[in-house]
């Protein structure tokens, strides 16, 4: 049973690609089969987050166009075996995709036996978006605790409710997780970011994961390495707790939310 | 909300008749310069609201038909407002010479007939029976009765989503997001936050009311009455909140103090 998985938030630079990359990642080495693809034509990132950028010879409208077969155009992770890359196209524009288009690459990944298909959507309400959410099984939507973000997180999951084929087929609906980044409780405790609570109040939904602000997420990007890899970080430990959610762990408890307590030295000496 | 009145499969276009949201500028004076003054102090206070808003002139108030030079210069007036005329309402005799000098439509709304307003209100009340059809209605077609209950609407109402309720309430059990609007012809009950626009009484029923459970709304409107919230009165604020008509004016008050 496969499940398609779309990481969306309307609001751009808000971590989505980041956050489809350590999904997808974490979710391999539980040892599932998992395709992550880039609908963010014209603009691909995701080749270099999971730092395969080199290996792209054809992408996700080539296949789509009949240019490829779907084999020739994943790319296999080097570090999971079980992971698997579809690249944006850096040369086309969003019109590229079609419904239809869309639908016969699911189809074959499902056909390929994968358990996850995690769909990276672009920012935006257009069509690479909307694409990108409608054969989505469940959605996570990346939120930063800012005003702006989590507006346009509850435009975002308005249209899941609306514009998937689930909404339109009259099925069960798209199952919505919230999950915040670039979370500082520092700033939260001094008034500058919302807390999680306000958000979960906004948007009526559940957090399935809070990843701390850490320089490591960039220091990540840059190294083409999810930043779930990397070791001793707050923030791949808090992606990997939200992948364990994911995987229906809801008893784990949300780390790295409140204010770090000062030690004895920093306490005397000024932190 | 709309009924198709002539519509074939292969036909590339769909004639409809159906209702869409209009301001209206009833006149009480046909004196252009000071239409133009208090039009662009009314939208100063909340200019996205009126940008290129279509705008139906109600002349139902005025005691003497007015003149068709004069009505060029307030049509001119509303222009310059940033609105465009696009009908003039009040089916009596003088709108229908009056219109076609202007070349506008005289669009015959609710309140079709100028009645005086104790008329209106009733007239608003039998919208809610099945029986006497007070609107206009052009569709010959035989309506079915509308339902006698709210339309209860569970999930979230999310930022771009509108939700209307048709001749009856509206009853919303989930928080409607800023930048949603939730709507009816009769009361609008929100059990969550309502951070969005509120409208209640869309077809002119003043006797329509809003009810939320936690007030933080963007906009609040009854029968066409509306105040916009830029900042939230301290007193209304997060709090349960009501909102009626007394006459013309919006009336706001807490529940349970």
């Amino acid at each position: 049973m496969t499940e398609i998985i779309v990481v969306t938030s309307g609001k751009g630079g808000v971590g989505k690609t980041t956050t489809s990359a350590s999904l997808a990642c974490g979710l391999a080495r539980t040892g599932k089969r998992v395709a992550v693809i880039d609908f963010d034509i014209g603009l691909r990132n995701l080749d270099l987050i999971m730092g395969c950028e080199r290996r792209v010879v054809y992408d996700f409208v080539n296949v789509i166009n009949g240019d490829c077969t779907l084999k020739q155009a994943l790319i296999k992770d080097k570090r999971i075996d079980t992971l698997f890359v579809l690249a944006a196209s850096q040369t086309r524009d969003k019109d590229a995709l079609t419904a239809e288009g869309v639908r016969k690459v699911l189809d074959e990944l499902i056909a390929d036996g994968f358990d996850f298909i995690l769909c990276d959507s672009p920012a935006g309400i257009e069509k690479g978006a909307h694409l990108a959410m409608y054969y989505a099984d469940r959605a996570v939507v990346v939120v930063n605790p800012e005003v702006s973000s989590v507006r346009d997180s509850d435009r975002i999951l308005g249209l899941l409710a609306s514009k998937t084929e689930r909404a339109e087929k009259g099925g069960t609906k798209v199952r919505e997780h919230l999950l915040l980044t670039r979370y500082s409780p520092t700033r939260v405790a001094a008034g500058e970011m919302l807390s999680i609570a306000d958000v979960k109040d906004i948007l009526g939904l559940d957090v399935i994961g809070v990843i701390p602000e850490s320089p490591q997420v960039l220091s990540a990007s840059n190294a083409g390495t999810p930043v779930i890899m990397m070791d001793e970080s707050d923030a791949a430990a808090a992606y990997g707790d939200a992948v364990a959610r994911l995987l229906g762990d809801e008893s784990l408890p949300m780390r790295f939310i409140d204010e770090p307590k000062k030690g004895f030295f920093a306490r005397v000496f000024g932190g | 909300m709309k009924k198709a009145a002539a519509a074939t499969p292969a036909s590339v276009i769909d004639l409809r008749f159906g209702q869409v949201g209009l301001l209206q500028v009833r006149l009480r004076e046909v004196d252009a310069p000071a239409i133009k003054a208090e039009l662009a102090a009314r939208i100063a206070s909340a200019p996205q609201f009126f940008q290129h808003t279509g705008v139906c002139l109600d002349l139902s108030a005025l005691e003497h038909p007015p003149e068709v030079a004069t009505l060029r210069g307030i049509v001119e007036a509303i222009r310059l407002a940033g609105m465009i005329t696009v009908g003039v309402s009040d089916a009596s005799p003088t709108a229908d010479q009056l219109a076609p000098a202007l070349d506008l439509p005289v669009l015959a709304g609710f309140r079709q007939l100028s009645r005086p307003p104790a008329q209106l209100v009733r007239a608003a009340k039998a919208a809610a029976q099945p029986a006497p059809e007070a609107v206009s209605e052009p569709e010959p077609e035989i309506a079915p009765p509308p339902p006698t209950s709210g339309l209860v609407h569970t999930q979230p109402v999310r930022s771009g989503q509108r939700v209307y309720a048709r001749e009856r309430d509206l009853i919303v059990t989930a928080a409607v997001g800023a930048g949603a609007e939730v709507m009816a012809d009769g009361c609008v009950h929100v059990y969550g936050t309502l951070r969005g626009r509120a409208m209640a009484g869309v077809r002119g029923d003043t006797n329509a009311r809003l009810f939320c459970q936690e007030f933080r709304a963007e906009l609040v409107a009854i029968a066409g009455v509306f105040r916009v919230f830029e900042t939230l009165p301290e007193e209304l604020a997060g709090h349960p909140v009501q909102a009626w008509l007394e006459g013309e004016a919006l009336r706001f008050s807490r529940f349970g103090v």
